[in-house]
């Protein structure tokens, strides 16, 4: 593949805004080719599978969502954090994503490197496990792992569960221009369309949030559009363009066609928790 | 025509016919969340969606002004309220600054291949807009004591009261022919031509902008050397970057920075960053470069030693573009990599190494910023800097340093009355012209000076200070606060109550970038023009900074040599215009009408992302190009017109002759901006002049030591930089860029601090001979070991409730100084002892 292809963005495939459901059975019909892909990424289709439980005949259609993460192009500047801020109108001490700066030892001078770190969505994802009200889950149809903020009892133990941190509580603490009296504290947060007012005792005050891989940005089918700023917003703002996102069992995505090109790894793989979020090296 | 679509939150610009709305139609994108109903817990909130969802309210495409990159942004207005802001794919300024990339790939529908991108800071612009400790109603001070900390008991007036009284000393100054008694500094990227025509019509000569704060020692070194103030870095395409203290990916000038170098990089690159701190810049380098400070010019010069030693230079392109490089290489020859390791303490392997590199792996590019830029030597050793890319070829071609056509809105001149243009014929109260490459921004440290001079070289009695706030960014805080309590007339318009407001007679509040236009220019190498537009009225139905003006200017009656009502009648219209935002609407209409884009105001808002862009786009090697037929025909030779080496005049030299052109390959072309229209490595016009200190200048970029050097009581460097967490001083009340940067800890290698006894998290007093301030230690080997620096922008002690107290502000440690040849305030230029407190 040419250079020039590679730091392309697909979003056709993608972003089937004008697709029909018909038309998608035949672009990804073809499993030889889907489990190519998976198998190169280093995950098994067998394991995407059970890992979202129930299978169907329309399983083949399922998409999973992901992120390939250019470490060489993440600069550090934490964009995208705020810009996850900004989308999910996310309160002081929730961050749905946060940039790791680490000096290691072996490199000269506290030499830093930056990874920005959002949900992996994991294939095995152990905070769902944990939560005793089945509030949090792995949808079936694209991998998110989501919350249902009507369900959950704020005990906590998705947080600990993580051992990627991506989980923080909402203790219902405002920003000044968030707090009452701003004409932008009447905004609410799209996430899961649920358009919520922010008010105190009311969820999402009180329960565990996450990204969401700004699904709210999803249309009917499911399908994203970057060119329409129907994208996480993370990915949407990079100034790097370092987060790529995509459809992982698209073999022809963008960060599909990166995990086949470059090195790949994943965060505390020893784990067992198969993220979905991937990083270049 | 193309609307903005905004029934279904797409951003995609649509023709308007029948065939797109049924498209519309048909397209439902109204639904989130998951596309099977029966797997998610989790049900939607269809009224929510429907009040402020994507397709709720309207898109606005505009400019950012979190700093002066001025990214393209579109804004989420429902209800009047803005909810979102995202990156505006349309807009070269979030994209790439070379035409070519930005057009690969681009279609009008949605902008950019790839999209474009915004930094932290924009995305945080809401909590600008939103900040609850804005000001909110103009304001006058009771107590006449403005000396530190004093209460300046405001009381709240109404804008016309203000505007009365503000005009009123005015006309008294103008009056009595002082109009030039009246100072006025602005910041630098909006509304300053409507400014510049109100002082013009006034008759004061007096106003100067933010750039002699920022860079405008590159840019004389720059226009000496290759004859282009502002040349811009084509990264993408080059194979060796080596920059000298500039810091493009985290202070993020502009946007596209982070995406062109990184590409750059990854298409082979090699970035290498000379900085006494390992910025985030130097992070991402393949070689980090640690240097003394102030020291490059000697670097560079050792450079070019090895580089001309090993014959490695483009001899071409040095024997037909250049002058003066016999004798530079003259004197380059005894600065060799030794000489400059006992001066830079960079190895003298490591620098003959480089210098190989360099000149073995083009296209180069070969820049620098306010690290060296902010320093007493800055303008000989930027020059040093840029005779090293001249020995590269190094200038306007792919992949180099690229001479941007600066083609947008045309500043339509003003026509002062006689009583103005007397006064106009003051000197300039900075005394500019004694800066022999000094910048049209003028020089603050100047100001303030001369103001606690008392009479020299006039007494100044009153200043207008738009969206600048000296006391924290010009160094010697306490000066400038001193300066200040000396006027007769301070007014301030600003959005926050900043430490200079404090000291105002009258704080008028300003506006953010949401809440007003703009035109934003000059950040790529072609013609482009950014629109900023209103997407909200200011929220506290206070008017803009040019209605303000606009205001001023109606109240003292002012009108041009031919009678004309200037600030009544449209500039464009020539009617009558009452309303403040309509006369300013026509007035940047003849901007662009008259300008490169030749379209209304009405017209650029409806293009695409509200951005013109001049599909011509990038030109290279415009050096090259020949001297029209039409200056020929009357052109005088001083030689044989074939001859290389002949210049070219207008009209005989002896008759005044202005040269237009060098013969080159035996054709008349026109060559670089230079005075000589060739790079010039020895600039011989130089040595009849003296800089402000009265001392001659050398016209080789000769290396001399910065004036402040460390001393037994002062040992150790002290620098400041920024970081894309913020800007300057004026967006540290911002809570969310105060999420990922919450203070500006004291930066010590670890080595440094074992020596002064000083741990990770100590409090310590940094002190120079003019000030000190304290603050917590952290401890990095990304820190030189000589030198010890902070972010610059903390420790306000005013500005609103979440700034206040927090950081600290090096801005006492520096005398109220300017290098003396383009009158760049001395910012990096201090060295301090600290003691554990």
């Amino acid at each position: 593949m040419k250079k020039d292809e590679a730091t392309a963005l697909d979003t056709k495939s993608t972003a089937p805004a004008e697709v029909s459901r018909r038309d998608l059975v035949t672009k990804f019909g073809v499993i030889g080719a889907t489990a190519l892909a998976a198998t190169l990424a280093g995950v098994s289709l067998s394991a995407c599978a059970s890992a979202s439980g129930a299978t169907s005949s329309s399983s083949i259609l399922k998409r999973r969502y992901g992120m390939v993460i250019d470490v060489r192009k993440c600069i550090g500047c934490r964009g995208c954090v705020l810009a996850c801020k900004v989308e999910n109108k996310t309160p002081p001490g929730v961050n749905y994503n946060v940039v790791l700066e680490q000096a290691f030892t072996v490199r000269p001078n506290d030499k830093p490197v930056f990874q920005t770190r959002p949900c992996f969505h994991c294939e095995k994802p152990s905070c769902v496990d944990v939560c005793p009200a089945s509030a949090t889950f792995k949808r079936e149809s694209d991998g998110i792992v989501a919350i249902d903020y009507d369900r959950c009892i704020g005990c906590r133990y998705c947080l600990t569960a993580c051992p990627y941190g991506a989980r923080t509580f909402d203790f219902g603490e405002n920003y000044p221009h968030t707090s009452e009296g701003s004409p932008f504290a009447a905004v609410p947060s799209p996430e899961y369309g649920q358009y919520r007012e922010r008010s105190a005792h009311k969820s999402p005050i009180g329960n565990a949030r996450k990204c969401t891989f700004c699904e709210h940005l999803q249309d009917d089918n499911g399908a994203y559009d970057k060119k329409a700023g129907r994208w996480p917003a993370c990915a949407r703002t990079c100034p790097g363009h370092a987060i790529v996102f995509g459809d992982l069992n698209d073999p022809e995505s963008y960060p599909s066609r990166l995990l086949n090109e470059r090195q790949a790894i994943r965060l505390k793989d020893d784990m067992g928790t198969e993220p979905n979020v991937y990083y270049l090296i | 025509m193309y609307v903005y679509d905004e029934k279904i939150g797409r951003r995609k610009f649509l023709k308007v016919s029948a065939g797109a709305a049924a498209l519309v139609g048909a397209t439902n994108l109204t639904g989130c969340g998951s596309a099977n109903a029966s797997e998610s817990q989790i049900a939607a909130n269809a009224e929510g969606e429907k009040k402020w969802g994507r397709e709720a309210g309207k898109w606005i495409p505009s400019c950012c002004n979190m700093c002066g990159g001025q990214s393209g942004i579109l804004c989420h207005v429902v209800d009047g309220v803005v909810t979102g802001i995202e990156p505006n794919s349309w807009n070269p300024n979030n994209y790439s600054n070379i035409s070519s990339d930005f057009f690969n790939g681009y279609t009008e529908e949605y902008g950019t291949k790839d999209c474009g991108a915004l930094c932290a800071r924009g995305n945080a612009g809401i909590a600008q807009l939103y900040d609850p400790d804005r000001v909110k109603k103009p304001l006058k001070r009771s107590n006449p004591d403005k000396s530190p900390g004093a209460d300046p008991k405001w009381v709240e007036i109404s804008i016309e009261q203000a505007v009365d009284e503000i005009a009123s000393k005015m006309k008294t100054l103008r009056d009595k022919d002082e109009a030039h008694k009246l100072l006025w500094i602005s910041e630098d990227h909006s509304f300053t031509h409507i400014q510049g025509d109100f002082l013009k019509l006034y008759g004061s000569p007096n106003y100067g902008m933010h750039s002699n704060l920022c860079d405008v020692s590159r840019k004389a070194s720059f226009k000496c050397v290759m004859g282009h103030d502002r040349p811009l870095a084509d990264f993408k395409h080059a194979k060796y970057i080596l920059l000298f203290g500039w810091n493009p990916l985290s202070s993020i000038k502009w946007v596209y920075l982070p995406r062109i170098v990184t590409e750059g990089m990854a298409n082979g690159a090699k970035l290498t960053v000379v900085d006494p701190y390992m910025s985030h810049t130097a992070a991402k380098a393949t070689e980090w470069v640690s240097i003394r400070p102030g020291t490059d010019g000697a670097l560079a010069l050792a450079l070019a030693n090895v580089i001309i030693r090993e014959e490695l230079y483009d001899k071409e392109f040095v024997s037909k573009w250049s002058v003066g490089f016999e004798e530079y290489a003259e004197y380059v020859k005894t600065k060799t990599p030794e000489w400059a390791e006992e001066i830079t303490s960079i190895s003298a392997r490591t620098i003959e190494r480089i210098a190989k590199e360099l000149a073995t792996s083009g296209p180069a590019i070969i820049d620098t910023w306010s690290g060296p830029g902010q320093h007493s030597n800055a303008v000989q050793g930027g020059r040093a800097i840029a005779c090293l890319a001249a020995l590269v070829n190094g200038f306007d071609r792919p992949g180099t340093m690229i001479v941007p056509n600066k083609g947008g809105n045309s500043h339509q001149h003003v026509y002062p009355d006689e009583k103005a243009d007397a006064m106009l014929k003051n000197p300039r109260f900075d005394e500019l012209d004694k800066f022999p490459l000094g910048h049209g921004s003028g020089v603050y440290t100047r100001y303030f000076e001369n103001i606690l001079k008392g009479d020299h070289p006039y007494e100044a009695k009153m200043m207008m200070c738009v969206f600048q706030n000296p006391v924290m960014s010009v160094p010697a805080s306490d000066l400038v606060q001193k300066a200040i309590a000396k006027l007769e007339t301070f007014v301030v318009v600003d959005t926050m109550m900043s430490e200079t407001a404090l000291l105002a007679d009258y704080v008028i509040p300003g506006t953010t970038y949401f809440e007003r236009y703009d035109f934003n220019t000059h950040w790529v190498t072609w013609p482009v023009l950014g629109l900023r537009q209103p997407v909200v009225d200011p929220l506290f139905g206070q008017p803009t900074e040019y209605e303000f003006v606009t205001m001023l200017g109606r109240k003292l009656g002012l009108k041009e040599a031919s009678g004309n009502d200037f600030f009544n009648v449209g500039p464009l219209s020539g009617q009558r215009i009452e309303s403040l935002k309509e006369w300013y609407e026509d007035y940047l209409s003849k901007e662009i009408k008259n300008g490169k884009p030749g379209i209304t105001l009405a017209e650029l808002k409806e293009l695409p992302g509200a951005v013109w862009v001049d599909k011509k786009g990038t030109e290279y090697e415009k050096y090259m190009k020949t001297v029209a037929d039409s200056a020929i025909a009357n052109a005088w030779f001083d030689g044989d017109p074939a001859a290389d080496g002949t210049n070219v005049y207008d009209k005989p030299k002896a008759e005044g002759g202005k040269l237009i052109g060098v013969v080159v390959d035996g054709k008349p072309r026109v060559g670089f901006g230079t005075k000589s229209k060739k790079v010039e490595f020895v600039s011989s016009w130089l040595a009849d002049k003296v800089d402000a200190n009265g001392n001659r200048i050398d016209s080789l970029p000769v290396y001399s030591p910065r004036e402040w050097q460390p001393t037994e009581e002062y040992p150790l460097y002290f620098i400041n930089w920024k970081e894309s967490s913020h800007t300057h001083s004026r967006t540290q009340n911002n809570a969310l860029l105060l999420e990922i940067k919450p203070d500006n800890p004291l930066i010590l290698h670890p080595e440094t601090a074992a020596k002064y006894g000083v741990k990770e998290g100590s409090l310590v007093e940094v002190e120079s001979k003019y000030g000190k301030f304290r603050q917590k230690v952290s401890l990095s080997k990304r820190m030189h070991r000589e030198v010890i620096g902070l972010q610059h922008g903390f420790g306000h002690i005013a500005f609103g409730k979440t700034a206040k107290g927090r950081g600290a502000s090096d801005s006492v440690l520096r005398p109220l100084k300017s290098d003396p040849l383009s009158g760049m305030a001395l910012h990096k230029e201090a060295c301090v002892k600290i003691r554990r407190v």
